[in-house]
């Protein structure tokens, strides 16, 4: 009663907006607003206001988009060359990340002497600065001293240039991508194994059912929406990479393992490439919203069926 | 069939322990040569110890750069992101939990963009933002895009529609103002969302090296992970990895060790993070 007569002042009228501006003004300046200031930007050359000289912008129009997907333009081969490494560093961390991550969530669901110290070992990667993994990594890699090479030394294998050899740095990355994100995926396949009730295990095995049936009748169709949500995060993840990068080849020789953010990073200071930073990054963005975007109407149609 | 149960239990065991060895490899590794002498790889014969144990890389990792103003730095950068980041998502929560007004979903709907377009991904257009408000080089520019979280507000949103609605009519009717509604309601009955909002927020701007490299210039102000690259970039010319390793260990032990203090707590807080 109280609530609804104070509803009819003015300040009550405004009091949730209020609550919200924080919030609201902070996502309009450095999200939303800056999204459509790309777009505009994307279609000058170099982009607007960055001029020293005073000299207006070009208006170009979709020029930009049409040098990017371009090859034989200078930044269209490297943007081409990235866009494709992004996709084959995303799907390769998702063939053996996920799987990988599904398989310790698998071994260490049951409680076990130890779980603890098992649970910090394969997590830890992921709580690392990713730049201090990639440190870490940029060890093992190196060329003369590195352990990998140590290692392929003692079963006879003259060693391997891991992150000279433009066949091989966008794997020596995939690895380090996948040891530093299968202890994350396992953290939500834990919790979906946990909202498994029990009582299903023991009744199918009554029934006859063995692990490995349990596991492709019972486990994997209960468990289709983490699979399904942690897929779409480690696509979304795969192209807002960089750090690795910056410690592990700097894009390799090249370009051979450049990714899409680390080339729009690189090009941030080269005034002139602005108009393709901008159309670059609207690229990304646009990728990202779609991953994300299927992932929130799948998740939201789900909570509001149950 | 019983044979078949064990020798099943038994794979299972030496497959958990091979993974579990591949992943600490590289953390075991990277102590073991911060502590070799400089002068002699892993690849020379001896790949586990030294001629001897050596504290010299740490001593020259320890100089190139400031560590503990960068230790300094990092958290002032974290917990200045996450105090603003509790009060702001805290009363948007309170707003869109239990609030009717004109233009509600919408509203919502435009902060949510924030989980579609991060504002890592923005970075020459925010980057011109912050110079544009005269921020550059400011500890306020490293964290001002955080201040608003749409994750922090669905969190706490569904959190705080939870709270029986009794409870704040119940403290209405005490007399209890807005503010103190929110606070001895909904603050003190969503203490298990707040924590697991708090890790994610901490452990993953505590990591962040992007911006703050972008953003900053002054080492009186940059964080660990710029620290970190800067002695990367200072090992690339030779190749001094013991010392590398060295500085590695130093940025990274405290997260490190306070995962191992609160192991579950962090579980349980990035699972949150993801599905509810």
């Amino acid at each position: 009663m109280p609530a609804r007569l104070r509803q009819k002042s003015p300040l009550a009228f405004l009091q949730p907006y209020l609550l919200i501006a924080p919030t609201l003004i902070l996502v309009l300046m450095f999200n939303v607003v800056p999204a459509f200031r790309t777009v505009n930007d994307s279609l000058y050359k170099p982009a607007r206001g960055l001029n020293a000289a005073g000299k207006p912008p070009d208006y170009v129009g979709v020029e930009n988009f049409r040098d990017l997907f371009d090859d034989s333009h200078y930044m269209g081969g490297r943007f081409l060359r990235a866009f494709r490494n992004t996709i084959i560093f995303a799907l390769a961390t998702v063939c053996i990340g996920v799987p990988l991550g599904l398989l310790l969530a698998l071994l260490l669901n049951r409680r076990q002497p130890l779980l603890g110290l098992w649970r910090f070992a394969v997590f830890y990667p992921s709580l690392l600065p990713l730049i201090g993994a990639a440190s870490i990594w940029s060890f093992i890699f190196s060329d003369s001293i590195g352990l990998a090479n140590a290692v392929l030394k003692t079963f006879g294998h003259p060693g391997l240039n891991w992150l000279g050899d433009r066949n091989l740095v966008l794997l020596s990355i995939i690895i380090v991508n996948i040891w530093k994100q299968a202890g994350y995926f396992m953290i939500f396949f834990l919790a979906g194994l946990q909202n498994i009730p029990r009582n299903i295990y023991e009744s199918s095995s009554l029934d006859g059912a063995g692990p490995l049936e349990q596991f492709a009748y019972l486990t994997l169709p209960l468990l289709r929406r983490t699979v399904l949500f942690v897929v779409v995060i480690s696509f979304t993840f795969a192209f807002q990479t960089v750090e690795q990068l910056q410690a592990l080849g700097e894009g390799g020789p090249a370009d051979s393992a450049n990714l899409l953010l680390y080339l729009i990073f690189q090009n941030i200071s080269e005034r002139r490439n602005w108009g393709y930073v901008n159309a670059m990054t609207i690229v990304l963005i646009g990728v990202v919203l779609i991953f994300t975007l299927s992932n929130f109407l799948l998740f939201e149609r789900d909570e509001t069926n149950r | 069939m019983i044979d078949k149960n064990v020798l099943r239990q038994r794979f299972a065991e030496a497959l958990k322990a091979a993974l579990a060895i591949i992943f600490l490899l590289p953390l075991f590794f990277t102590i073991l040569v911060s502590f070799r002498p400089e002068a002699e790889p892993v690849t020379n014969g001896n790949i586990f110890f030294g001629s001897e144990i050596t504290l010299d890389n740490y001593e020259r990792a320890l100089v190139i750069a400031p560590w503990s103003l960068h230790y300094i730095n990092s958290f002032i950068f974290v917990a200045g992101t996450l105090l603003v980041q509790l009060i702001t998502v805290t009363i948007a929560a309170y707003a869109f939990a239990r609030m009717n007004f004109i233009g509600r979903d919408i509203l919502l709907l435009i902060i949510l963009l924030q989980l579609m377009i991060p504002s890592g991904v923005l970075l020459v257009q925010n980057f011109r933002t912050i110079n544009m408000l005269g921020l550059f080089d400011t500890r306020t520019a490293l964290m001002i895009p955080y201040w608003g979280s749409a994750f922090g507000l669905l969190l706490l949103r569904q959190t705080f529609r939870e709270v029986p609605i009794e409870l704040e009519e119940a403290a209405r009717i005490d007399g209890a103002n807005l503010f103190q509604v929110i606070r001895h309601v909904y603050v003190t009955n969503s203490i298990p969302a707040y924590l697991a909002f708090a890790l994610v927020s901490v452990s993953s701007h505590w990591n962040e090296f992007l911006w703050p490299f972008i953003i900053t210039r002054s080492e009186e102000i940059r964080p660990l992970t710029v620290g970190l690259n800067k002695l990367i970039k200072t090992t690339d010319q030779g190749a001094f990895y013991g010392q590398l390793m060295a500085g590695t260990l130093i940025v990274i032990a405290p997260l490190v060790i306070l995962f191992l203090l609160f192991q579950r707590q962090f579980v349980e807080s990035f699972a949150r993070s993801g599905i509810r």
